[in-house]
């Protein structure tokens, strides 16, 4: 046992004359007692709101009472949830005098008790009573959660030079602030690979839970009018925001389990042995067949203008009236390759800076055949409110001559019943 | 701890006085005997701030009057609660009276009247505040989810500044009526101003019923091995086996009961008003027989629960405080979102129609159609089932397949889902709004709603 170890395990066995059934150990200063060494540790990470630890150790226990004294200081271990089993417990034939709470399912006798547990005051300790039928050196478990023994995770995604498929790496990071060193411990997130790893005091140890090859790559290219970047002095533009769109599933390579929140850092092949840091982006919880959306930064080579042309007020009845809108967008895409951009549109965004104020209500709204130059399959309606306009554009003329020709689209709408 | 119990013994004795007749007694210089505890019972309740105290003490009478006095410095004593009485020669022994003194507080002196000579039991029964007891479980899981172990404790804790030794502990589930504070009387340490009838009344009502409870339970503990559980009144009594010491400022966490091979039931409840945007998984099960439990109601407390993970070792679950289950009672475990089971909604479009308008022709009413689409997925290896509750405030009508009005603004649906299965289903919403609106609460389920 170091000297810096937080947690103590301290067994002693009270003298015969002391055991009067339910009594606490009067520990004094003066006691012979073993100390058990750890034999086997465990770090349950699957849940992330509390981590568990569970040790092993071998306990040697005399015929009749026995005090196991378990205690810490600046160690956050709540002690109310500190659980104590009894490995491999040895059993017996169940006689007549048996307490109920010993005997087994099965019929068989537990021949090593649990008493009851003390906690004294003012101490981070407790003490259990055990009672055993026979001497025993018992392999027992305790399991307690710990504080500041969190796991986060990290993501690094490789990304193949042409952008098409990736390599994703997903680890988990243990940072052990707990104020205790677990020595060689088995860590186990829920999922993924199991580790078998020393947790020093302090230390914060990094491994590769699963490595998911051939993901392949949607890079999208947005034009969002109400939540994009504006442009300064170009009042009809937004930036227009680059993604890499991951799906977990398993016809992408991927779906073994969810991804949990954290950063992710893309790279990228640079063609010449190398790869380049391209950006990083905070991957959100994602379930299995979820798309992780990751924002890579702005795209300079896609340009993209919205006016609105046309905007006029219909009077159905009374002060019910539906409202009328050209939208024209006008793209340029100046990349050597052919773009997918989509265009989002919040109808009640829309609503609300063309018709009326009055947000409280899901617009109603119609896209008009006449006059809107996207086919129905280009427009996807994501919800009551949302739509998004899908965008095939060309690649830039490989003539170092030749213009780009801008990609013009219409939209026509009809805001139905407003007041 | 042997200093600390001789001087809690040392204030807290029970003196006799030999004195020849009171006003022959010395103010300021006494001379004393100190008889020791013979035995003590706590009876502890968990409702109130409450243990009754009954400790049984020898003392040598002599012919004629004797003083007893009573002290109990340092302790959570009620002094109003304090009551002496002779187990055995009762008609040749008599209380005449108790006398708190002003210039000591927590002391009495009760002078007895005895017809008797030579050694009497006497039990003193008092109120004392700072002793609790609390209830709490530990439940864990088999990994397939289908049975548990549910274990059962019960948790001592004195801080009430006197040491029980060899203590007969038993604790009683459910709240009596106090009208005052147990800990306010013993903090004010001083002897009881003569109050209403009333307060006398109602102190003598509490006094008489926990000392009826303690001595009915009493008469039936050696019944049973361990913790014994019974019904009294509308209180339930456990009794702990054995004798008990819990030192002043110690707690000390005891088996109840246990329970193997439970079996229990999964349900994922999405109630976005009440749990968020993510569905809830529970463990159901009841407190009875059936399901090897239901020998006795479960007193409030913690639930703490685990999983058998499949790897040698535990995984934790989640930490809930139950409340007070009587037997063959629903037991609800919450044990939290669970990231292969997804549940989505949306509105996919609206309409509105049957306008309605005011005077000036400002709409004052409609009818609002919606399209909305639920979706739950399950990637988990074997069937789920869910019941999925939405809040609706208004006048609604709706085909919603199998729903049922929960309440006046609630509808709910239970729904089966296959083990790695995406079940989708869609369906009809209609609001009348505004002048359109019949009643302000009124959900209607429709067989099939089509636009009118």
């Amino acid at each position: 046992m170091s000297e810096r170890r937080r947690i103590r395990w301290l067994v002693g066995v009270a003298a015969a004359a002391s055991l009067l059934a339910g009594a606490v150990p009067a520990w004094g200063r003066v006691r012979l007692v073993t100390l058990p060494v750890r034999e086997r540790v465990e770090i349950q990470l699957d849940n992330l709101n509390a981590t568990l630890v569970e040790e092993e150790r071998i306990v040697t226990l005399l015929k009749g009472t026995n005090h196991i004294d378990f205690s810490w200081s600046t160690v956050g271990i709540d002690k109310g949830m500190i659980q104590f089993r009894v490995v491999n417990m040895p059993l017996r034939r169940k006689r007549g005098d048996d307490p109920p709470s010993a005997v087994r399912p099965d019929g068989k006798v537990e021949q090593i008790r649990i008493v009851h547990v003390a906690y004294p005051p003012g101490e981070n300790a407790l003490v259990w009573q055990v009672w055993t039928e026979k001497p025993y050196a018992a392999r027992v478990r305790v399991s307690y959660l710990v504080a500041n023994l969190r796991p986060s995770f990290h993501y690094r995604a490789l990304a193949d030079h042409d952008e098409r498929e990736l390599v994703l790496r997903k680890y988990i990071r243990v940072d052990n602030l707990s104020g205790e060193a677990f020595g060689s411990s088995g860590i186990w997130a829920g999922f993924g690979n199991y580790f078998h790893r020393e947790v020093g005091l302090n230390e914060a140890k990094q491994m590769l839970i699963w490595k998911f090859t051939g993901v392949p790559i949607t890079k999208t290219y947005t034009f969002d009018w109400y939540g994009g970047q504006a442009v300064s002095d170009e009042p009809e533009q937004r930036y227009v925001a680059m993604h890499y769109v991951l799906t977990n599933s398993a016809k992408h390579h991927m779906g073994l389990f969810p991804l949990q929140p954290g950063k992710v850092r893309i790279f990228q092949d640079d063609g010449r042995g190398g790869e380049a840091f391209i950006g990083e982006d905070w991957g959100g919880f994602t379930p299995i067949d979820d798309k992780m959306k990751l924002y890579l930064g702005l795209a300079r080579d896609v340009v993209v203008r919205r006016r609105v042309m046309k905007t006029t007020r219909h009077g159905v009845k009374g002060n019910l009236f539906d409202q009328e809108l050209r939208i024209e967008y006008t793209i340029e895409n100046f990349k050597n390759r052919p773009v997918l951009l989509d265009i989002p549109v919040n109808m009640d965004n829309l609503r609300n800076e063309f018709a009326t104020q009055r947000g409280e209500f899901d617009c109603e709204w119609e896209i008009l055949d006449d006059g809107t130059s996207l086919t129905k399959q280009q427009i996807e309606r994501k919800d009551v409110t949302n739509v998004v306009y899908h965008v095939p554009l060309p690649a830039a003329p490989k003539d170092p001559g030749a213009k780009v020709e801008p990609v013009t689209v219409t939209v026509h709408l009809m805001l139905r019943n407003v007041w | 701890m042997t200093r600390r119990r001789a001087a809690i013994t040392a204030v807290c004795a029970l003196c006799l006085a030999l004195a020849l007749a009171p006003e022959a007694g010395a103010r300021n210089v006494d001379i004393s005997t100190l008889p020791g505890r013979d035995w003590a019972q706590l009876t502890i309740y968990n409702g109130e701030d409450l243990t009754l105290v009954r400790e049984m003490r020898s003392l040598t009478l002599k012919k004629g009057l004797n003083r007893i006095q009573y002290a109990w410095a340092g302790t959570l004593i009620d002094p109003t609660s304090l009551d002496l009485r002779a187990t055995e020669r009762q008609e040749e022994i008599e209380i005449l009276d108790t006398t708190f003194l002003g210039d000591k507080p927590q002391h009495c002196i009760w002078n007895i009247d005895s017809a008797f000579e030579g050694q009497v039991q006497f039990v003193v029964t008092y109120f004392t505040s700072g002793i609790r007891w609390s209830a709490d479980y530990v439940a864990i899981s088999d990994p397939g989810e289908t049975e548990m172990s549910f274990d059962g404790y019960v948790q001592v804790y004195n801080f009430s500044g006197e040491e029980y030794d060899n203590a007969e502990v038993r604790l009683v589930v459910g709240v009596v009526n106090l009208v005052e504070k147990i800990a306010e009387l013993a903090r004010q340490g001083l002897p009881p101003r003569p109050g209403t009838p009333k307060y006398d009344k109602l102190r003598a009502q509490a006094m008489h019923k926990a000392i009826t409870t303690a001595e009915r339970a009493e008469a039936d503990q050696k019944r049973a091995p361990e913790i014994i559980k019974e019904g009294l009144s509308e209180y339930f009594l456990y009794t702990v086996k054995g004798r008990q010491t819990v030192p002043d400022g110690w707690s000390k966490r005891m088996l109840s009961f246990r329970a193997r091979q439970v079996p229990f039931d999964i349900l994922y409840r999405m109630r976005a008003h009440q749990y968020g945007p993510r569905p809830i998984r529970f463990f159901m099960m009841l407190n009875d027989a059936e399901h090897k439990m239901g020998t006795t109601p479960l007193p409030n407390g913690l639930v703490r629960v685990f999983r058998d993970n499949g790897r040698d070792g535990l995984s934790y679950l989640c930490e809930q405080s139950i409340p007070y289950v009587p037997i063959k009672e629903d037991i609800e475990l919450r044990v939290g979102t669970d990231d292969e089971v997804v549940y989505e909604r949306a509105c996919m479009d609206v309409m509105r129609n049957n306008w309605a308008f005011g005077p000036h022709g400002a709409v004052v009413g409609y009818d609002e159609w919606r399209d909305m689409t639920e979706r739950i997925r399950n990637y988990k290896g074997k069937p789920i089932r869910m019941e999925i509750r939405h809040i609706l405030d208004g006048d609604f009508e709706l085909d919603l397949k199998g729903a049922r009005v929960h309440d006046y603004h609630t509808v709910e649906v239970t729904l089966d889902v296959k083990a790695r299965a995406t079940l989708d289903w869609q369906y009809k919403q209609l609001q009348h709004v505004g002048a359109n609106q019949r009643q302000k609460h009124w959900i209607q389920l429709k067989e099939k709603l089509t636009v009118r």
